[in-house]
């Protein structure tokens, strides 16, 4: 794949990764087949803005979980009251780098 | 045993803990009729959440009193099966080094996400939940 596109990938998504995966990420989108550009595209990545909003005020329901795919600690934290109230402030923090180690992992069966 | 895995085992552990801690407390320091809560939603709204109960539920299960169970919280029995059931496969697993739970837990959470699964089961909650504010739990 040609730089311009791999720059194009990691400058509208940039945010969506944890910023340690970004040299990662670019230097296998570099390697990548051209012919996967529009699987890559089609991938449905969780905005980390949109995850923090759904923690903060539905964060108690799992609401947040749910949204990024971790349905089973979502289902922990809605039959535990956001876990004791602890976890959910927890998740009020952690919520960001979760939904990015999310996406990561979402995008590394196509990068490998 | 990799990372997730572990990180998914300690946290399972914690949860189960702090549940067997917070049924102890109120076993032992609280009579069943003190009008305290943790929920947040509860304190600052007055409305109950989806969970509010499941402590008089379990704790009424104990007493021997299933109608009260069933009545304060349906979701009471599943949280005290859970409880009983994930300590002995998180022994099993670390014990025998083996992988039981995680791939349960995996293969249950891609279950859960087909949408012919998850929508009744969302139905349900919400059923389960307007009750629990019907009712005042």
């Amino acid at each position: 794949m040609d730089a311009l596109k791999a720059d194009m990938f990691i400058m509208s998504y940039g945010k969506y990764f944890e910023s340690h995966h970004i040299a990662q990420i670019r230097e296998r989108l570099l390697l990548m087949d051209d012919s996967k550009w529009v699987l890559i595209q089609s991938i449905p990545l969780k905005d980390p803005l949109i995850s923090l909003i759904l923690s903060i005020f539905l964060g108690m329901y799992g609401i947040d979980r749910f949204y990024i795919g971790d349905t089973g600690m979502g289902i922990g934290k809605l039959f535990t009251c956001g876990g004791f109230v602890i976890w959910y402030i927890i998740d009020c923090f952690n919520i960001e780098s979760a939904t990015r180690q999310k996406n990561f992992e979402k995008l590394q069966q196509f990068l490998y | 045993m990799h990372a997730e895995q572990k990180k998914l085992y300690a946290l399972m552990i914690t949860a189960t803990t702090a549940g067997y801690l917070w049924l102890l407390y109120h076993i032992y320091f609280r009579t069943q009729n003190t009008d305290t809560t943790v929920c947040l939603v509860k304190s600052i709204t007055g409305i109950a959440c989806p969970s509010c109960g499941t402590t008089r539920s379990i704790l009424s299960i104990f007493n021997g009193n299933w109608k009260a169970a069933m009545y304060y919280n349906p979701l009471g029995l599943i949280v005290l099966l859970i409880m009983i059931i994930l300590p002995i496969g998180l022994l099993y697993d670390v014990i025998l080094k083996k992988q039981t739970c995680w791939t349960l837990y995996k293969k249950a959470e891609q279950t859960l996400q087909k949408k012919t699964v998850a929508i009744p089961l969302i139905i349900v909650v919400l059923a389960n939940w307007i009750w629990n504010i019907y009712k005042h739990v």
